[in-house]
C-alpha cells in the first residue's frame, strides 16, 4: 500500500461492552466489545477491525412508527415479542433497539408497562439490547429507573442523553451498570461537552456511545458526516473526551418524500435502498453501530460490510 | 449546655470499652457490602468480634465504626424494630435512592437525630426539607415526636425513620458509604477516596436536636470528617457545630453544604431566552431608553457577604416605567449584588459582563456596551404586556442564579432611575472600574508562567486557538488574561484552559514550547507552532471575531492595522471584510494577524517585527480612539513625534501614496531591516 494507514494518529477509540452472557452475569447469548479502532474503518483489511453492528429498531407502540415499516412487517408490529424474535432469527440483526414509544402518549403514566415491555423483549431474544426510554422530562426519572432495574446485569445500551436531559439516563446507567447513548445535534463541540458533563456526573468513558445525529442522505447527511469525521479525527489525535464508539440511526430516511411518494411496487426497495446508503455512509464515517428499521436493509448492509472488510467486492479499498 | 469536645471524648472512651466486650458474630441482610462503613473505610468484611476489632483499630478508633459494629451486634438474632422503623436499608432500595440523587430528583440527604423540644418546629423543618427536595432520615426520639404530631413518614414522603435510638443514625453513614461504592467507584478500603467522595459529592447535612448521649455525640461529631455540616438546635457548645434557630436550620445547613435549589422559570411578563439575544429594538419600537449618551447610565456587579443581601430582592429607586413618557430617555443605574461561598472579588467584572447577555435575553429588552457607557431600551410591546423596570431586575437576578448555580447563593438587584442618585452611584462605580483596570494594567507576560487559551470560537472556526497573555488580550478584545483565569476557575472544563508556557524557544517572537504543544493539541494537530508576538512567523490563528487585522506591507517595509468599523479600501487594496474573509476560519496566515485594539497599546505589539516602529497605517477613527493612550505611551518612550508619522486614509489610500507619505515624514520603518 505504501503509506501508513494510521497517519501518525495516537489515540485508539475506547471500547464499550454491550450485552452480558451468562458467564458475565446476564442472559444474552453473545456480548459485543465495540470500539478499539486506531484508524478509520475499512482501510486495513488485515487489521482486527470488526464490521459495524447492525441493530434492528422496533417499538412498543407502532402508531409512532413509519408507515412503510408497518405495512411491510404487518401484524408483527403489534407484538413486540414476535417482532423482536423475527428481527433476531429472520432479519438477522446483531442487536435489537427497542423504542418505548408508548411513553410518547399524552399523559403517559403506566410505568410498570415499560418494565414489562423491556422484560418481554429480553425474553423474546437473547441478543444484546438498546433501549430508548421516554423523551418527556416529567417521566424520565421513573422510566429510566424502571428500564435500568428490570435489565440489571444485561449491560444495555440506554438512550438517549442530551445536553439538557441526561441525569436520569446517567443515573440508570450508573445504578444498574448499563451504557448510554449521548446525542448532540451534529456538532463536535457539543458532543464533547456532553461527554464531559456525563463524566462529571460519574459515567465512565467506557460506558458512553456517541450519537452525532444522523441526517438523511440528500437531506443534510453531509453535515452528520462532517461532524462524525471531526469527532473521529479528534479522537484519533488523542482527544479522550471524544474517543468513544458512535451509533447512527438513519430513521428519518423512511419518511422522506422520495419514499412516501414512490410507486407502491418499488416503495420498499426505495426505502431500504435509501436507508442502506445512508447507513453505509455512516459506517464509512466510522459508526460502530448502524440502526435500521426496514427489514430488507439488514441484508444489504451485511453484504456491503462483508465485501468491504474482506476486500472481495468492488468496494475494496486499496 | 454540653461541651461537644468533652462529650465526644468521653463518648469515644465508652465506645472503646464496649468494643472490647462483645462476643457473638453478626451481619446485615440484603447487602453485598458487609458492615458498609467498616468495609468502605478499611476494606475489612466485619462479621465477628475479631474482624470488628481489626476494623476499629485500622480506622483509628473511629466512633462511627464502633457504633456500626455495636448496633449490628445488638440487632443480631433479634426481630427487626417494628414499623415504621426501617432499620438497615438493603442494597436494592439503596440503588433506587442513589438513582434519585444522581438523577437530581432529590437534591441532598439530611439526618435528623435527637429529641426535639418543640414538635411544631421539628415538623416545620421536615416540611421545609421535603419542599427543598431533600431526602431525610430520622433516628431517635424525633420519630415518635413527629408521629404524634401527625407527620406521615416513609420513603414516599421522603422522611425515613431509621430506628428508635440515636445510634441508628449510623445507617445514614452506611447509606452514603454504599452510594460511594456503588455510584462513585470508591473501592472498599480506600478511605481517602471515600472521604473525598463524601465531602464533595454526597450532599449531606446533619441536624441535631437535644438529648444526645456522649456516645451519640461522638458518633455525630465524627461525621464532620465526611464533610457533613452539623447543624445544632440543642444545648451544645462547639466551634465546629453550627448553632441555629429552627427557622434557619434547613437554609443554613443547605448553604453550608452548598446544596442549591435551582430556579427554572422567571416570573416576568415577557419571554426570556437566548433566542431573543440578537433582536434589536429600533427607535420606533422603543418605549423608553436609558444611557447611550442620552442620559447617564451605568452597571456594576459587586460581591457581598451572604448575610448582607437577601436573595431575589429587587429594589427600584426612583420612578417606575408608568411614570415615564413614551419615547423618552431616563437615567439608570443597575447594581447587582451577589454572594456565594466560592464567589471571589476577581470574578466581579466577568460576571458583570453577563448583564449584557441577560438583558438581551428578554424579548422586549435590549442592551449594548458596558460599565458607564451602557445603552438599554425597553420595547413598546413589552411595556404593553406589563413589563416594568422591576422585571429587568427579576430577570437579572434569576438568570445569574440559574447560570452560576455553583458560584452564587444570593443575588439582589437595585435599579436606580432617580437622576441625582444615579449620578452619585455612578461616581462610586467609576472608582471601582479604575481599581479593576489597575489590577491587570501593571501585569507583564514575563510575570506569569501560565497563559490561557480561548477556544470559544471553535464552534465555527474548528481549529482556532487564542492564546491570551497579560499583554495580549484575546483577538476579539473581550477576554483579558484575568478573565481567562477566572473563567477557568468558574468552569474548569470550559473554553478557557491554562497553558503552561514552558521552555522559551524564541524570545523576540514570543514562542514557547508549552504554548506550541497546547496549540498543536487544541487545533487538532493542524498548527505546530505559534508565536505570540509575530505577524510574519507562525502567527496566531484567526477565528473571525478579531477587532483589527494587522498585515505586512512588504512594499513599504511596514505593517498596517485596520479595524472592523473601517469600511473603506486600505492601502493593501482590500477592505476589512475582504481581508477578514482571507484570513479567518481558524487558519494560520503568515503576514496577517487578528488582534484586539488594546494590543496595539501593548509593549509586545509587533515585537517580532521590531515593535511599534513598524506601524505605518491605521484608519483615522482607530487613531482617534487610541490617541490619548498611545501618545502618552509613546512620549514615555521619548517618541513624541511618532504618532503623527502613522498614515491614515486622509494621507494615504494606496501603496504609492503611503510610500511617499512615509518618506516625507521619515518614518522609522523605512530604515528598518527588510521584512521579507
Amino acid at each position: 500500500m505504501g503509506f501508513d494507514l494510521r497517519f501518525g494518529w495516537t489515540g485508539p477509540i475506547g471500547g464499550v461492552t454491550l450485552g452480558a452472557t451468562r458467564s458475565e452475569g446476564g442472559t444474552r447469548r453473545v456480548s459485543y466489545r465495540i470500539g478499539g479502532g486506531s484508524t478509520l474503518p475499512f482501510l486495513d483489511s488485515n487489521s482486527s477491525f470488526s464490521s459495524p453492528l447492525i441493530a434492528f429498531e422496533i417499538c412498543d407502540n407502532p402508531v409512532f412508527w413509519p408507515p412503510i415499516v408497518r405495512n411491510y412487517c404487518g401484524d408483527l408490529v403489534n407484538n413486540v415479542e414476535d417482532w423482536a424474535k423475527t428481527a433476531d432469527s429472520t432479519y438477522g440483526a446483531d442487536m435489537i433497539r427497542l423504542y418505548l414509544t408508548s411513553t410518547r402518549q399524552r399523559n403517559f403514566s403506566d410505568i410498570p408497562a415499560v418494565g414489562k415491555a423491556v422484560e418481554a423483549v429480553l425474553s423474546a431474544t437473547s441478543l444484546p439490547l438498546i433501549i430508548e426510554g421516554s423523551n418527556e422530562p416529567k417521566i424520565d426519572s421513573e422510566v429510566f429507573q424502571r428500564c435500568g432495574e428490570v435489565a440489571q446485569g444485561e449491560r444495555l445500551l440506554l438512550g438517549t442523553a442530551e445536553a439538557n436531559r441526561y441525569r436520569s439516563i446517567a443515573a440508570a446507567a450508573l445504578a444498574y451498570n448499563h451504557s448510554l447513548i449521548a446525542q448532540s445535534p451534529i456538532d463536535v463541540n457539543l458532543a464533547k461537552q456532553l461527554n464531559i458533563l456525563l463524566r462529571e456526573i460519574g459515567v465512565l468513558r467506557d460506558h458512553i456511545v456517541i450519537d452525532p445525529y444522523t441526517g438523511t442522505l440528500g437531506y443534510g447527511f453531509e453535515y452528520s458526516y462532517s461532524a462524525m469525521e471531526r469527532i473521529r479525527f479528534s479522537a484519533l489525535k488523542g482527544d479522550t473526551d471524544l474517543a468513544m464508539p458512535m451509533i447512527c440511526s438513519p430513521a428519518d430516511t423512511l419518511t422522506i418524500k422520495e419514499v412516501r411518494e414512490a410507486e407502491s411496487a418499488v416503495q420498499d426497495e426505495m426505502a431500504a435502498t435509501w436507508e442502506f446508503y445512508t447507513g453505509l455512509a455512516a459506517a464509512v464515517a466510522g459508526a460502530e453501530i448502524i440502526c435500521v428499521r426496514h427489514p430488507e436493509t439488514v441484508g444489504k448492509l451485511r453484504l456491503a460490510f462483508t465485501s468491504m472488510k474482506n476486500g472481495t467486492g468492488s468496494a475494496q479499498v486499496r | 449546655m454540653t461541651d461537644v469536645a468533652i462529650a465526644a471524648k468521653s463518648g469515644e472512651g465508652l465506645l472503646k470499652q464496649r468494643m472490647a466486650s462483645f462476643s457473638s458474630s453478626f451481619s446485615y441482610d440484603e447487602t453485598a457490602y458487609h458492615l458498609p462503613v467498616s468495609y468502605a473505610l478499611t476494606g475489612i468484611a466485619v462479621h465477628d468480634p475479631t474482624t470488628a476489632a481489626d476494623a476499629y483499630i485500622r480506622a483509628g478508633g473511629n466512633p462511627i465504626i464502633a457504633t456500626e459494629c455495636l448496633l449490628a451486634q445488638s440487632a443480631a438474632g433479634k426481630e427487626k424494630e417494628p414499623a415504621p422503623y426501617t432499620g438497615f436499608v438493603g442494597d436494592t432500595v439503596l440503588r433506587k435512592l442513589g438513582y434519585s440523587l444522581v438523577d437530581g430528583s432529590i437534591l441532598g440527604l439530611a439526618l435528623l437525630v435527637g429529641t426535639p423540644q418543640n414538635a411544631g418546629s421539628a415538623a416545620g423543618i421536615c416540611r421545609e426539607l421535603q419542599e427543598k427536595y431533600m431526602l431525610t432520615f430520622l433516628a431517635g426520639k424525633v420519630v415518635p415526636v413527629l408521629l404524634e404530631n401527625g407527620i406521615k413518614l416513609g420513603l414516599e414522603y421522603r422522611l425515613i425513620p431509621l430506628g428508635s435510638t440515636n445510634a441508628h443514625g449510623v445507617h445514614f453513614v452506611d447509606i452514603i458509604a454504599r452510594v460511594a461504592m456503588m455510584f462513585g467507584g470508591v473501592a472498599p478500603g480506600d478511605a481517602g477516596r471515600l472521604l473525598t467522595y463524601a465531602a464533595e459529592r454526597a450532599k449531606a447535612i446533619v441536624i441535631v436536636f437535644p438529648g444526645l448521649s456522649d456516645e451519640d455525640i461522638a458518633l455525630v461529631d465524627a461525621m464532620r470528617v465526611l464533610g457533613f455540616p452539623i447543624i445544632s438546635l440543642g444545648s451544645y457548645t462547639s466551634d465546629a457545630w453550627i448553632t441555629v434557630t429552627p427557622v434557619d436550620a434547613v437554609r443554613r445547613g443547605m448553604e453550608a453544604k452548598g446544596i442549591r435549589v435551582t430556579v427554572t422559570a422567571i416570573p416576568i411578563p415577557m419571554g426570556c431566552s437566548p433566542a431573543f439575544e440578537g433582536k434589536s429594538i429600533r427607535k420606533e419600537e422603543m418605549y423608553v431608553e436609558f444611557g447611550g449618551g442620552r442620559s447617564p447610565a451605568f452597571e456594576l456587579l459587586k460581591m457581598r457577604g451572604v448575610d448582607e443581601i437577601k436573595d431575589g430582592q429587587i429594589t427600584v429607586i426612583g420612578p417606575e416605567i408608568d411614570a415615564m413618557k413614551e419615547g423618552s430617555a431616563h437615567p439608570l443605574g443597575i447594581i447587582i449584588e451577589v454572594a456565594g461561598k466560592s464567589m471571589k472579588k476577581d470574578y466581579e467584572p466577568v460576571l458583570e459582563r453577563r448583564i449584557h447577555n441577560f438583558v438581551n435575553y428578554g424579548e422586549g429588552s435590549w442592551h449594548v456596551a458596558q460599565r458607564d457607557i451602557i445603552w438599554v431600551r425597553i420595547s413598546k410591546e413589552a411595556v404593553a404586556k406589563g413589563v416594568k423596570i422591576m422585571h429587568i431586575g427579576k430577570l437579572l437576578a434569576s438568570k445569574f442564579r440559574m447560570d452560576f448555580p455553583q458560584l452564587l447563593d444570593a443575588v439582589a438587584v437595585t435599579l436606580i432611575t432617580d437622576k441625582e442618585k444615579v449620578l452619585a452611584a455612578k461616581k462610586e462605580a467609576e472608582k471601582i472600574y479604575d481599581e479593576r483596570d489597575a489590577r491587570i494594567k501593571g501585569m507583564r507576560d514575563g510575570d506569569v508562567d501560565t497563559y490561557y487559551s480561548c477556544t470559544l470560537c471553535q464552534t465555527f472556526a474548528p481549529n482556532h486557538v487564542c492564546v491570551i497573555t497579560p499583554e495580549r488580550p484575546a483577538l476579539c478584545g473581550a477576554i483579558s488574561w484575568l478573565d481567562g483565569k477566572i473563567a477557568y476557575e468558574i468552569s474548569p472544563a470550559g473554553a478557557n484552559q491554562p497553558i503552561g508556557k514552558g521552555t522559551l524557544i524564541n524570545a523576540q517572537n514570543g514562542e514557547y514550547e508549552g504554548v506550541n504543544r497546547f496549540v498543536k493539541k487544541a487545533s487538532h494537530g493542524e498548527i505546530d507552532r505559534c508565536s505570540l508576538y509575530s505577524v510574519m512567523e507562525y502567527p496566531m490563528t484567526c477565528c473571525g471575531c478579531f477587532e483589527c487585522i494587522a498585515l505586512v506591507l512588504p512594499e513599504v517595509n511596514g505593517i498596517m492595522v485596520v479595524n472592523r468599523e473601517f469600511k473603506g479600501v486600505t492601502p493593501s487594496g482590500m477592505t476589512f471584510s475582504t481581508l477578514a474573509g482571507t484570513i479567518g476560519g481558524g487558519a494560520q496566515t503568515p503576514g496577517f494577524a487578528g488582534i484586539s485594539k488594546n494590543y496595539i497599546l501593548s509593549d509586545r505589539f509587533l515585537q517580532g517585527e521590531g515593535g511599534i516602529s513598524r506601524l505605518v497605517w491605521m484608519p483615522l477613527q482607530l487613531k482617534d480612539e487610541l490617541k490619548v493612550r498611545l501618545v502618552k505611551k509613546l512620549s514615555e518612550q521619548g517618541r513624541t513625534d511618532f504618532f503623527e508619522k502613522i498614515a491614515d486614509e486622509t494621507t494615504a489610500t494606496t501603496l504609492e501614496e503611503l510610500g511617499a507619505f512615509l518618506d516625507r515624514v521619515q518614518h522609522p520603518a523605512r530604515a528598518m531591516k527588510p521584512l521579507v
